[in-house]
């Protein structure tokens, strides 16, 4: 029982430290978030299975989480606002060509991350030829160019 | 199934982008994360003082208790972690006796699981009341100290008494 409820406990809890932390934490995983991923992961896993690394220990935790991870799962499906409330939506950060400067600001991204996003994507040089830049829940910057004028 | 059946309608922005953005949500989401973020900063804080076990501030954690006649001290940590050794110090002072008696009340061997005693007692006895410590000493002070684990967690209040028959009251908190 102690083992169902340890797993429960961190599982909502990653899943709430995560979504509290901002949506740019997990993407894009720079040399200093691997390590943060790896003492997380380390750190996550002692408290889990404290001093019991008995099979069934292990085993029992695998199903608590994957169990945990359907049931939040199949509540995102069937309910949209669960699905925005655990996973957030996408944001327009650029509109038009226009940058929103408040909300890039808000969510921790400056013109230089978008510009990285048009390089990798579609290869583009310059801001003025970004339409749209949208802010993905999962913290990818996603970018449409503007449309080439003949 | 007909294609129509399955078009979902989405949110157009400036009447050309299907994006399903929702401020009010990314509103509240960025002041739910801005007084989040202070509160994990304070979190740590208190961890830094103490407020969580394990270290600390004096006064904070670790609390230091005296009987009225000083002749009995207890140090011990008023923040414990589930299953997470500890130690407790106990000073004698002023010793009649070469064989002084340690009283813990009974939660002390209900919720707390004592690992070694340094130096060992001569002799343990358990009743419904707690637990007494005998141990044999020649000079008049003595250091014993209890290396403990608590095996409940919440509030854990335990008295004990010393060979002068005063009482010391220790409240723990465990962590899960």
């Amino acid at each position: 029982m102690d083992t169902i409820i340890k797993g429960a406990i961190i599982y909502i809890f990653l899943l709430l430290i995560f979504r509290l932390s901002g949506k740019r934490t997990m993407y894009d995983v720079t040399v200093f978030d691997f390590v943060l991923l790896l003492i997380i992961a380390e750190t996550t896993q002692q408290a889990l299975l404290g001093d019991d690394f008995s099979l069934t220990n292990g085993l029992l935790l695998i199903t608590t989480l994957i169990v945990l991870d359907i049931i939040i799962s199949l509540l995102k499906q069937k309910y949209s606002p669960i699905e925005k409330l655990v996973d957030g939506g996408p944001m327009i950060i650029m509109d038009k060509g226009q940058l929103l400067k408040d909300r890039m600001q808000k969510e921790r991204i400056d013109e230089s991350d978008i510009l990285e996003s048009a390089r990798d994507l579609h290869g583009l040089q310059r801001l003025d030829q970004i339409k749209y830049a949208i802010l993905e829940k999962n913290g990818n910057i996603t970018i449409i160019p503007q449309e080439k004028t003949s | 199934m007909p294609l129509y059946h399955c078009v979902i309608y989405m949110k157009k922005h400036n009447n050309e982008l299907e994006i399903d953005e929702d401020m009010q949500l990314e509103h509240r989401t960025w002041v739910i994360q801005r007084i989040s973020w202070v509160i994990l900063f304070l979190i740590l804080v208190a961890a830094l003082l103490g407020f969580t076990g394990r270290g600390g501030v004096k006064g904070i954690n670790k609390i230091t208790r005296s009987t009225p006649s000083q002749s009995m001290e207890v140090e011990y940590d008023r923040f414990l972690r589930d299953e997470v050794e500890g130690e407790m110090k106990i000073s004698l002072k002023n010793l009649k006796s070469t064989s002084p008696t340690i009283f813990f009340s009974k939660p002390f061997y209900d919720k707390i699981r004592v690992e070694e005693i340094v130096p060992e007692p001569e002799h343990i006895e358990i009743d419904q009341e707690g637990i007494t410590y005998t141990f044999r000493t020649a000079k008049p002070e003595s250091i014993i100290l209890f290396y403990t684990k608590p095996m409940h967690v919440g509030n854990i209040q335990v008295i004990t008494r010393g060979p002068d028959n005063e009482t010391i009251s220790m409240s723990h908190f465990v962590y899960p």
